[in-house]
């Protein structure tokens, strides 16, 4: 087979989109480890879903880049046996509405295996799943349940929103010794492409990243919400408030200490997820700043989430995902309490 | 790119020998022309291109294998985008993507100041800035120590004498006044030639105070400012202030109108002595209507007084002095009493106080009633 990687791969010079950033950090990953191995769902011949594992089949064989039957069950469970066995398996699973076939194997052995065998084993896997409305497609296809991953100990979840945070956390994902969740914004897949060098370089799995600095108030958020939440700092800017925005990218677990420093130097913080409300991991960051900065805090701390509803057909899609007037409506709330 | 991929041969083969390439990445092919010639388990076949275009890349070299479905060759241009449902839609903000690893350098240089809600209000109560301080608590936290701590160091730095009692209440109740009050002070003269010669014009200066009220009763009212509501007062109710080592008193004479000259002398050594002696009680002192400050018995003309709240108005009385007047086309000496009128002009209007004084002095100037 022709093993020529060059021509399929973005040039290092060129703009770069998040589904590239994705597709060439597992380029990256498989040649830098032999032990790397892609599997699931039309990976190989048809190159993924959204094409990203384009290009992996040609350039390292069939035998590390498997095409699976419809059987996510399957997939689960067949990852967590090659990475017992020293691989480190990187999954597809095509929509993140498939997942939950998974979620035994998920909950109960990879989440596990490290505690379960008293050290004696870890497993390195990476499941990763686009997430997040927005593409107009049904709603097992554009759901956003990072908090139910988050919520099981043993489990890291990662949720990028730029193509340098996708590029450099997926490497620090595959590198990672127990499972990663990784899930990937589709509606971001393709927007705001960005210069990339495709040197390796890995970034930190354990700190939230700090997209904007600011001194008034704090908007926290992650995946696709980022991008609104970036428009949304725009628009204070241009009334003279200095917002600060911070991409937690990391949920599982939470970089809480960056939050806090932050919070407490501005007093006010929304938090924006794409995610429904209950349950959701704005509560839970909510909760532990509460609890870390209570005497630095001048409002309460604002969410903005989607309802409590299974996301809509793509008509009422936008009224699903948080707008940035929703976000500039709580950050009034925010800076006008008191 | 596209792709193009080894089609079904035909009689369920499913993987067959590249023999022979017939065209390279970069050609350009037209539809049905010969690519590519493979051998199968059953004969040689050779391959024609699906559709015209640019080759970009060819799958596998002579003696390869490949399975049927696997992609043989690519075409150049936009392939397919994949997704068999939903739209990605591209482009979006232009913004670069720039971002510091965890924390922002101004967050990790900041350090406000920790302190529970009611070590706050004594810090805003004493005048400490919070921010100012190092907390000695557990991770920086700002005790009620640590604040008077601070406050009692701010006092020592200036060090002097704190106020006390009636100088205390003097300093805040005139700064209070002052940041309120809109003053507007008037000056005039009575000439008090038509006067006997004994000359004690506190309890006249009172009783003509009376007489003016009776003709603008708005000056014996009471002001506030927060609702914007007066209130207007029946009797006269007289402030006077005193002059003590210990500080300003403002004793009231009441019903300053209603009273006769004798019983309101009477009054007025009575609480004289009560002040001198430090013993007059608080009631004593409030609930002034008008004050009037005799301060020319000691020294001065004409003044700026400072209208105390709820008040609207403070007469200066200066002392009196021999000038000489113009009387009938002849010049004459005759005793002058200089007088001040401060109001609050929220509450009372230019012509209001004119009138007021000029009613004041009207009956000043009156012959002594015996």
């Amino acid at each position: 087979m022709a093993n020529d990687l060059s021509t399929d791969k973005p040039a290092v010079d060129k703009k770069v989109s998040l589904l590239e950033a994705v597709n060439l950090a597992m380029h990256r990953a498989m040649s830098e480890d032999e032990n790397v191995a892609v599997l699931g769902e039309d990976v190989g011949v048809n190159g993924g879903v959204f094409r990203a594992t384009q290009g992996l089949r040609d350039t390292f064989g069939f035998k590390r880049v498997i095409d699976s039957p419809l059987a996510e069950t399957m997939l689960g469970g067949l990852v967590i046996g090659m990475a017992a066995q020293g691989l480190k398996p990187v999954v597809e699973i095509q929509f993140m509405g498939f997942i939950y076939a998974a979620m035994e194997h998920l909950v109960s052995h990879a989440a596990r295996m490290r505690n379960r065998t008293r050290g004696r084993l870890s497993c390195p896997m990476v499941m990763r799943s686009p997430m997040g409305a927005g593409i107009r497609a049904p709603e097992h296809h554009s759901e956003s349940t990072e908090a139910m991953f988050a919520h099981v100990p043993g489990l890291r979840v990662v949720i990028p929103s730029s193509p340098a945070r996708a590029y450099g956390l997926l490497l620090a994902a595959i590198d990672d010794p127990d499972p990663v969740i990784f899930l990937e914004p589709t509606r971001l897949y393709r927007m705001n492409p960005q210069t990339l060098v495709d040197d390796g370089k890995r970034l930190p799995l354990d700190t939230c990243f700090t997209l904007r600095e600011g001194s008034d108030i704090t908007l926290i958020s992650w995946g696709a919400s980022v991008h609104e939440t970036l428009q949304a700092a725009n628009a204070l800017a241009e009334h003279g408030v200095s917002a600060e925005v911070i991409d937690v990218a990391c949920v599982k677990p939470l970089d809480l200490d960056t939050l806090e420093a932050s919070v407490r130097k501005t007093g006010r913080c929304v938090i924006v997820h794409e995610a429904p409300r209950s349950g959701g991991l704005g509560g839970e960051i909510a909760a532990s700043l509460y609890e870390r900065a209570l005497l630095d805090l001048q409002a309460p701390i604002q969410r903005v989430t989607a309802p409590d509803i299974p996301p809509p057909l793509y008509r009422l899609e936008q009224l699903y995902i948080p707008s940035v007037e929703d976000i500039l409506h709580a950050c009034d709330t925010a800076l006008n309490y008191a | 790119m596209k792709y193009f991929k080894l089609p079904d041969l035909g009689e369920g083969l499913q993987e067959a020998e590249i023999v022979e390439w017939h065209v390279k990445a970069g050609d350009t092919v037209k539809a049905d022309q010969l690519v590519v010639s493979v051998e199968t388990a059953k004969a040689i076949v050779d391959i024609p291109a699906p559709y015209d275009g640019v080759v970009a890349k060819v799958y596998g070299g002579d003696g390869d294998i490949l399975h049927v479905g696997e992609p043989l060759m690519a075409f150049e241009g936009e392939g397919d985008a994949g997704t068999v449902v939903g739209r990605l839609e591209g482009g979006g903000s232009s913004q670069d993507d720039q971002f510091f690893v965890g924390a922002a350098p101004s967050t990790r240089e900041h350090l406000s100041a920790r302190a529970t809600p009611a070590v706050r209000q004594l810090a805003r109560q004493l005048g400490v800035d919070l921010n100012a301080l190092s907390g000695s608590g557990s991770d920086g936290l700002i005790t009620r120590a640590d604040v008077e701590n601070a406050s009692q160091a701010e006092r020592d730095k200036f060090g002097g004498e704190k106020l006390r009692g009636v100088r205390r209440s003097m300093a805040l109740n005139m700064a209070k006044s002052h940041a309120e009050v809109v003053p507007v002070t008037i000056f005039g003269d009575a000439d008090l030639h038509r006067w006997g010669a004994a000359r004690d014009p506190l309890i006249r200066i009172g009783k003509a105070m009376a007489a003016a009220c009776r003709v603008e009763p708005v000056l014996n009212s009471w002001f506030d400012g927060k609702s914007l509501s007066i209130k207007h007062h029946e009797k006269l109710d007289l402030g006077i202030a005193v002059d003590t080592p210990d500080g300003l008193f403002v004793p009231v004479l009441r019903d300053v109108g209603n009273r006769h000259a004798a019983d309101l002398k009477e009054g007025l050594n009575c609480l004289r002595a009560d002040v001198k002696a430090r013993s007059i009680p608080p009631k004593e002192m409030m609930g002034a209507t008008i004050t009037l400050s005799n301060f020319g018995t000691l020294f001065g003309r004409y003044a700026n007084p400072i209208v105390v709240l709820p008040q609207v108005a403070i007469i200066g009385a200066g002392g009196i002095r021999q000038e000489p007047v113009a009387m009938d086309g002849q010049v004459v000496i005759h005793p002058i009493l200089p007088l001040s009128l401060t109001f609050d002009h929220r509450a009372v209007t230019g012509g209001e106080a004119a009138r007021f004084f000029k009613a004041l002095v009207e009956e000043l100037e009156k012959p002594e009633s015996t």
